[in-house]
């Protein structure tokens, strides 16, 4: 796994907010799909999803691009205050090389989604 | 874009460029259908690649892969190039499903582009499969390669030396 990608996952897990003595909320951050939906407010997911490009040299692979998403499913319209933390992450560790990719609703379930892309070096 | 014209400067370039009637916005216009229409067909390539599994309703918070019949109306609905738009010394298009109405999908009508987003990005119940972003992003640099060699071709064609 390239090292960028491992600290992305390691900060959108370890995302929280509010402070003690008050409780201090955390995000469920699924690797990958979750494999059932979390009985949650917000809840997120994080993959790298292929290769972009290669850098080759010498017969080896001197560097590589993945392409990788974050998602965000939120019941609440303004993400629950996830957004800013999220794409404070991704501007962090992706070094800006990240969009939001899309924003949906979900009439089905009443989810917000959004969907961010981010690429990084492996 | 990184295609090259040998000339002794900016002012010789724009010298030459100024010799067109258009200032090269025709023959950049050429280029950028070549390119997208390389995006076009790797999307098309794309849309087959996506895994199904028979339709089933997502019960109890799990997720479903798309259904045949959801592939099947995103390869009907054929990938095509948009109609370019032209302003000032800019040409820009976008790739993507010819038809943006609506498909029957069992008892409900839904837009063929929903249908499309749904499967690029994932739903709280469909698994992600980005096949559009996927075959964009790979195909990048062919199609940047195609835009460079149609505007060297025209430009060779055009020997305004």
């Amino acid at each position: 796994m390239p090292t960028e990608y491992t600290r992305l996952v390691a900060a959108l897990k370890a995302l929280t907010q509010g402070e003690s003595p008050d409780p201090v909320i955390t995000l469920p951050m699924a690797e990958d799909e979750w494999n059932t939906r979390p009985d949650t407010v917000s809840y997120g997911m994080v993959r790298l999803d292929f290769e972009v490009d290669a850098l080759r040299g010498d017969n080896v692979k001197k560097a590589t691009a993945y392409e990788g998403s974050v998602d965000l499913y939120s019941l609440q319209r303004d993400g629950a205050g996830w957004v800013p933390l999220i794409t404070g992450a991704l501007t962090e560790y992706c070094e800006g090389a990240w969009s939001l990719n899309t924003h949906m609703y979900e009439r089905e379930t009443g989810l917000f989604h959004w969907e961010w892309a981010f690429q990084v070096e492996g | 874009m990184a295609f090259s014209i040998q000339v002794d400067g900016l002012d010789e370039l724009m010298r030459q460029l100024g010799k067109l009637e258009d200032g090269g916005l025709g023959i950049a216009a050429q280029g950028l259908y070549e390119g997208a229409g390389v995006m076009a067909d790797k999307v098309s390539s794309a849309v087959q690649g996506i895994a199904t599994e028979p339709f089933k309703y997502a019960k109890g918070g799990k997720k479903r892969k798309p259904s045949p019949e959801e592939k099947a109306i995103l390869a009907n609905a054929k990938t095509g190039v948009a109609k370019f738009r032209k302003t000032g010394v800019n040409v820009q298009t976008s790739v993507g499903m010819q038809s943006s109405g609506y498909a029957q999908l069992g008892k409900v009508t839904k837009p063929i582009p929903q249908i499309a987003n749904a499967i690029n990005s994932g739903t709280s119940f469909m698994q992600k499969q980005p096949f559009f972003r996927k075959a964009t992003s790979q195909a990048k640099a062919q199609a940047t390669a195609a835009i460079e060699n149609k505007i060297q071709e025209e430009f060779e064609k055009l020997d305004i030396g």
